[in-house]
């Protein structure tokens, strides 16, 4: 018994050092591991912020009043919005809209100033190009946060007195800039190395099949836990690697911070990483064929990634039967145990749940793998 | 153990088709076991099934002391085998593919180093040649591919068409290091379909569409497929009917460049010039010559045929 776990060693080292030169000698393989992950972190992560800053914005002012330019300068005077023209007259606006160098304009009436003066409600008009209606919703979400503050600052200066209405006073904890980068970096290395992952490990046993090396290795006495295994060692090197890199350049480039500790990190990054790299092990072992094997990995991995992992869409918004699918998936459970570590500073307790469902994902991959090679020529 | 390799009533389906049909013969340890067909005869599934690779529809073969059916991880122990295509890794050096091979028969690190070196010598390649096997020419590609199935010091050998796409030097080269292996006490169970190879074979198997035709020492299988004397005739491609009407005849056949005339004593070399210069084929030439296995092959095929 001991002798033959001493062999079962052996040839598992013996595996994973040949895939090791495999790994080493291929540009491409190198290229996929560690070049691209850091290109599309760069390219999604600039491409994809859900906020919005200088916002083109025209003004027309009937007013003419110091009120009336009072209200433009504050409202120029963040980062938000940026003006883009002072009009004369109303139609002057659409062909703004229609350019696309215009996205909202203010509409100031006679009399504004004279209203607020005397302590009327004076009224403003909001015109927006709801073309893209994301847009239109966040001009006008930041519109009325504009108002309110603006509001605020009119009351205190005409009645010289603190208002005596309640003022919700809000802090963001977790990201108290409310920057959607923040909430979207951890999901984006989450998509990011799924799919890496299982391209990385959909290729090994396909191109043995079709090279032909397949079947001199089943002429040796190496068994098919031993291949799988010594296969799945060194990925697992350039997988980590790969995470770190991603990790470390996401981070920093976009400021993430990383609350949670360091060794919950790295522990449920490699439990995710063995679920990916068994995916693309149980590819490869079931089509033979590198071809096909790249394909149904870039589709499996990708989509539910990108779709269904949360990383844009709320889980909770998604149909009952969805969520439910979405349970299977492990990019779903990285997703929300990366934000939980990297934003809350989770403790290892609360992020159980999502290790629990990605060590069974991973093992119920490797079995299936193992299960799946058959160590006969069909 | 009398027997290097036992098989009886050996059957090999694969859905409608039958690659193996009822095949049996015994291979004494220590001899060169040629096995002779065209391509699709069923050679390539025997050796598969011999090497613990493919399980047998029906029938029972024995390696090395080992079942095939039932005790494949002992098959695999006990035989090295190469295999039709060259399926070592292209990307890995010559050494690099031993030590890995070394290592799935679970050789020890030193001792599967010290192996590959002393084997690439043996079959003629270089130890310290860096270059990856991928590139390397055909020849030297087989030569790695037999140290590899040499490694764990098997006592038998199965070979898969070695020397296909090889050329003519290397081929004779690599049969050298074959024999000098068989020398050492080692059985070797080869394919091929070079006929001139098989002459170097102890003995020969013929596979005709599946079943085992023949099976004998070369010179036996020509003694009793090709009797009597066969003569080479150059330039007179168009004169086969006139050949046939010979007496003494049994048989004229295209062969290479001219044709090969077969028959008993009766047959004389004169006698089939002056038919020839009769017809004016005067360019002709007539060489008396000794069968060749493909002669055997012929005559098999031609039998069989027949009945």
């Amino acid at each position: 018994m001991r002798a033959r776990g001493r062999g079962t060693l052996r040839r598992i080292g013996a595996m994973a050092r040949k895939e090791w030169m495999h790994i080493g000698r291929d540009s491409a393989t190198l290229y996929f591991a560690l070049v691209m992950p850091l290109l599309l972190l760069v390219l999604f992560g600039y491409a994809l912020s859900f906020d919005l800053d200088r916002i083109p914005t025209c003004i027309l002012d009937r007013d003419h009043t110091q009120e009336s330019r009072g209200l433009a300068q504050h409202l120029f005077s963040g980062k938000t919005f940026e003006p883009a023209g002072y009009l004369a007259r109303e139609d002057e606006v659409e062909p703004l809209f229609r350019q696309r160098k215009a996205a909202v304009a203010v509409v100031i009436p006679k009399g504004f100033g004279a209203a607020l003066g005397r302590g009327e409600p004076a009224r403003v008009q909001l015109l927006i190009d709801a073309a893209d209606n994301v847009t239109a919703g966040l001009v006008l979400s930041y519109m009325s946060r504009f108002v309110d503050a603006n509001n605020r600052v009119l009351v205190e200066s005409v009645t010289g007195a603190r208002p005596g209405f309640a003022l919700p006073r809000v802090r963001a904890l977790y990201n108290p800039d409310l920057r959607s980068t923040v909430f979207l970096v951890p999901g984006l290395i989450a998509f990011i190395q799924s799919m890496m992952g299982v391209l990385l490990t959909a290729l090994t046993v396909a191109r043995e099949w079709e090279r032909g090396s397949m079947e001199q290795l089943f002429a040796t006495p190496v068994g098919r836990f031993e291949i799988i295994l010594g296969k799945l060692l060194p990925y697992f090197g350039v997988g980590l690697a790969q995470l770190l890199l991603v990790l470390t350049v996401g981070t920093w480039l976009f400021d993430v911070p990383i609350r949670g500790s360091l060794a919950l990190l790295f522990g449920i990054s490699s439990l995710f990483l063995v679920a990916c790299l068994g995916q693309g092990l149980f590819i490869s072992t079931v089509t033979r064929n590198q071809m096909v094997a790249t394909q149904i990995a870039a589709v499996t991995s990708m989509l539910p990634a990108a779709l269904l992992s949360g990383l844009i869409i709320p889980i909770e918004n998604m149909p009952r039967v969805l969520q439910l699918f979405t349970q299977v998936l492990p990019a779903r459970h990285f997703v929300s145990a990366l934000r939980g570590v990297l934003l809350r500073g989770a403790s290892p307790l609360s992020t159980l749940p999502d290790a629990v469902a990605l060590g069974l994902f991973a093992l119920v991959m490797l079995a299936g793998s193992i299960r799946a090679f058959r160590k006969v020529i069909a | 153990m009398t027997h290097a390799i036992e098989v009886e009533g050996l059957v090999r389906r694969f859905g409608e088709f039958t690659a193996v049909r009822g095949v049996s013969f015994q291979v004494e340890t220590g001899e060169i076991f040629g096995y002779l067909g065209a391509n699709g005869a069923g050679k390539s599934t025997t050796i598969r099934i011999l090497c613990g690779l493919l399980s047998p529809s029906e029938g029972k073969a024995t390696v090395a002391g080992h079942d095939v059916g039932t005790d494949s991880e002992g098959v695999r122990l006990s035989v090295g085998y190469m295999s039709q295509k060259f399926s070592l890794y292209p990307d890995l050096t010559a050494l690099e593919n031993l030590d890995f091979f070394g290592g799935a028969y679970r050789l020890p690190v030193r001792k599967r180093r010290a192996r590959a070196r002393e084997l690439m010598i043996d079959v003629g390649l270089e130890p310290s040649d860096l270059t990856l096997t991928g590139a390397m020419p055909g020849g030297l590609r087989q030569r790695v591919a037999l140290a590899a199935a040499l490694l764990h010091e098997p006592r038998i050998v199965f070979l898969d068409e070695p020397t296909a796409g090889v050329d003519p030097v290397a081929r004779r080269i690599f049969w050298r290091t074959i024999r000098r292996i068989a020398d050492t006490g080692v059985t070797i169970f080869v394919t091929t379909h070079y006929m001139d190879e098989a002459e170097y074979c102890s003995r020969v198997g013929l596979m005709v569409d599946g079943a085992l035709v023949a099976l004998d020492t070369p010179s036996r299988l020509k003694a009793q497929f090709v009797p009597g004397v066969v003569y080479e005739v150059r330039g007179a491609h168009a004169e086969q009917e006139l050949l046939r009407e010979l007496p003494g005849v049994r048989r004229v056949e295209p062969f290479g460049a001219g044709l090969h005339v077969g028959g008993d004593e009766r047959l004389q070399k004169k006698d089939i010039e002056v038919a020839l210069g009769r017809a004016g084929a005067r360019n002709a030439s007539v060489e008396s010559i000794l069968p060749t296995l493909e002669d055997v092959f012929l005559a098999v095929v031609a039998r069989k045929g027949q009945a």
